[in-house]
């Protein structure tokens, strides 16, 4: 399945870090509130 | 306006530990307060449509998800232009308007500007409500 507007968000889990700690997170666990996922091209990197 | 963000690139864990350690903590006070997930090997930003295959990189892309879980916008551009932040809240707020009151929103449509109702009785009229200029 592929993200397209007006269909349903792909899910998936990632590693992640928040907090100061490492976690696992699942997109699909925020369903019911509004979400901004934003994909940057990298850390340290300039814009 | 309550919104969760999830950052995402495919950086590691434990580099984006160091950025947010060592630069971010300067650009903003304690850090920035969302996760910052890792997408190595760009397994989710191929979903997404994002993946730079060459580079090895996700590019810039921000999707916008309501409650139920739908995708109503995206944004997608290559890394060496930024975001627009205004833009964006603009249209968190046009689609939680959207979506609170069934009415819609025009071109150019901020936060107290007219919205339209569809409907049979707005066939043809639109110009009595919506002029160009608003667009801007």
């Amino acid at each position: 399945m592929l993200a397209r507007v007006g269909k349903p968000a792909p899910d998936f889990e990632l590693s992640a870090y928040l907090d100061g700690g490492f976690k696992n997170i699942r997109l699909s666990t925020y369903k019911g509130k509004w979400i901004i996922v934003c994909f940057y091209p990298g850390d340290f990197t300039f814009v | 306006m309550g919104v969760e963000v999830l950052a995402i690139s495919t950086d590691s864990r434990f580099t984006h530990k160091v950025w947010q350690e060592q630069e971010l903590t300067k650009m903003v006070p304690n850090g920035v307060p969302y996760p910052m997930l890792s997408d190595g090997g760009g397994r989710v930003g191929t979903i997404y449509g994002v993946y730079d295959e060459d580079a090895g990189v996700d590019i810039r892309g921000r999707f916008l998800i309501d409650p139920d879980f739908v995708i109503r916008a995206m944004e997608v551009l290559t890394p060496e232009v930024g975001r627009n932040v205004q833009e964006l809240i603009r249209q968190v707020k046009a689609f939680q308007h959207v979506r609170e009151t069934g009415e819609v929103t025009p071109s150019g449509w901020q936060p107290g500007k007219p919205t339209l109702t569809p409907g049979p009785e707005l066939v043809g009229k639109v110009w009595e409500i919506w002029k160009p200029e608003m667009a801007f």
